[in-house]
C-alpha cells in the first residue's frame, strides 16, 4: 500500500508547482519518519518540562549554568544551514546541479560549526566532571542535546549523500525527488533544535 | 542563464523568513541571558519558538504548498507540545 501511495505522490509532484499538492514535497517515506522522530522528541520534551515542574529550583540552578552565547551560534548556524538547503532545492528546481552542490556544501559547512560548538560545550561539561548521574537537569540536557546532535549527523551524512549525487548531474528539474527528501529531513533537526533551544536553555 | 534567473530572486520569501528567523533567535537570546524569569516570560519564548517552527514548517519544509493532513503535521505537533510545556510550567509556577 505505502508502495501505491508513493506512487500516486510521484504522479502529483510532476504537476505545476504553483497548484496545492495533497503530498509533502520528498519520499512520503521520510515523512512517516520525520513524524515518527517528532513524535521521540515531542515525548522528550514532555517529559522534561513535567519533570522540571517537580524540581524547579535544581533546574533553574543548573540552567543557568550553561553557555547560552554557544546556543545562539548553534541556533543560528541551523537555522543558516536550514536556508542554504532551501537555496540548493530552489537551484535544482531550474535545473542547476552545480549551484545545488555549492549551496549544500554550505549547508554542510553550516552543521560542521554546529558540530564543533556543541563538541566543545561538552568538552568543558566532560572536564568539570559533568555526566549524565549529575543530577536530574544534566541528565535531560545531555541526553536530550546528544540525542539531537546524533541526528545531525545522520542529516549530514544524508546531506553528503545528496550532494554527491548533485555533483553527478544526477538531479533535474523534473527529477529532484532526493534533494527534496534529504532537504525535508535536515528542516526536521532544525524545526527540533528550535523547540530545544529555549526550553532547555531559557525558559525558566 | 541559471544563475541570473537564481540572481533576480535573491530576496525571495525565504530570505525574509531566513532574516524573521535569526531576529526572533536574537530576541530569545537576549530573554537567556537578561536573565529574565516567570510563567510570562517562558510562556512569551515558547510562543516565539512555535512561531518560528511555523515559519519552518510552511516555508523551509514547503507544507504552504501542501492540502490536507500534511499541510498541518507540523502545526499539530507545534501546538500538542506547546500545550504540554505550557501546561507543565503552568503548575509549576
Amino acid at each position: 500500500m505505502i508502495i501505491r501511495l508513493i506512487q500516486f505522490q510521484d504522479r502529483e509532484n510532476q504537476m505545476n508547482p504553483m497548484e496545492k499538492s495533497k503530498w509533502p514535497p520528498g519520499d512520503l517515506v521520510i515523512w512517516i519518519f520525520i513524524m515518527a522522530e517528532l513524535l521521540v522528541f515531542g515525548i522528550f520534551f514532555a517529559a522534561y518540562a513535567f519533570t522540571r515542574a517537580n524540581h524547579v529550583e535544581l533546574f533553574n540552578t543548573y540552567q543557568a549554568t550553561l553557555d547560552r552565547n554557544s546556543a545562539l551560534l548553534n541556533t543560528l548556524a541551523l537555522i543558516t544551514s536550514s536556508y542554504f538547503v532551501v537555496r540548493a532545492v530552489a537551484a535544482i528546481k531550474i535545473d542547476d546541479n552545480k549551484r545545488c552542490f555549492q549551496w549544500l556544501l554550505a549547508a554542510l559547512f553550516m552543521g560542521v560549526v554546529f558540530l564543533v560548538i556543541k563538541s566543545i560545550e561538552y568538552q568543558h561539561h566532560f572536564s568539570q566532571g559533568i555526566n549524565l548521574s549529575t543530577n536530574t537537569f544534566y541528565m535531560f540536557y545531555l541526553s536530550l542535546t546528544f540525542f539531537h546532535f546524533l541526528h545531525v549527523v545522520l542529516g549530514m551524512v544524508i546531506l553528503i549523500a545528496v550532494a554527491l549525487k548533485a555533483r553527478a548531474g544526477g538531479y533535474c528539474a523534473q527529477e529532484h525527488t532526493g534533494v527534496e527528501t534529504g532537504a525535508s529531513y535536515w528542516h526536521m533537526v532544525d524545526l527540533v533544535w528550535i523547540v530545544l533551544f529555549p526550553l532547555v536553555y531559557v525558559m525558566k | 542563464m541559471n544563475t541570473m534567473t537564481e540572481n533576480k530572486y535573491f530576496f525571495r520569501p525565504c530570505t525574509w523568513i531566513f532574516l524573521l528567523l535569526v531576529g526572533l533567535t536574537v530576541v530569545t537570546w537576549f530573554i537567556g541571558m537578561k536573565q529574565f524569569s516567570g510563567l510570562q516570560i517562558s510562556l512569551m519564548v515558547l510562543g516565539i519558538a512555535l512561531l518560528k517552527g511555523q515559519l519552518i514548517g510552511d516555508y523551509f519544509m514547503g507544507l504552504r504548498r501542501v492540502s490536507g493532513f500534511w499541510r498541518w503535521a507540523v502545526a499539530i505537533w507545534l501546538l500538542l507540545i506547546g500545550s504540554l510545556i505550557s501546561y507543565a510550567f503552568n503548575i509549576s509556577a
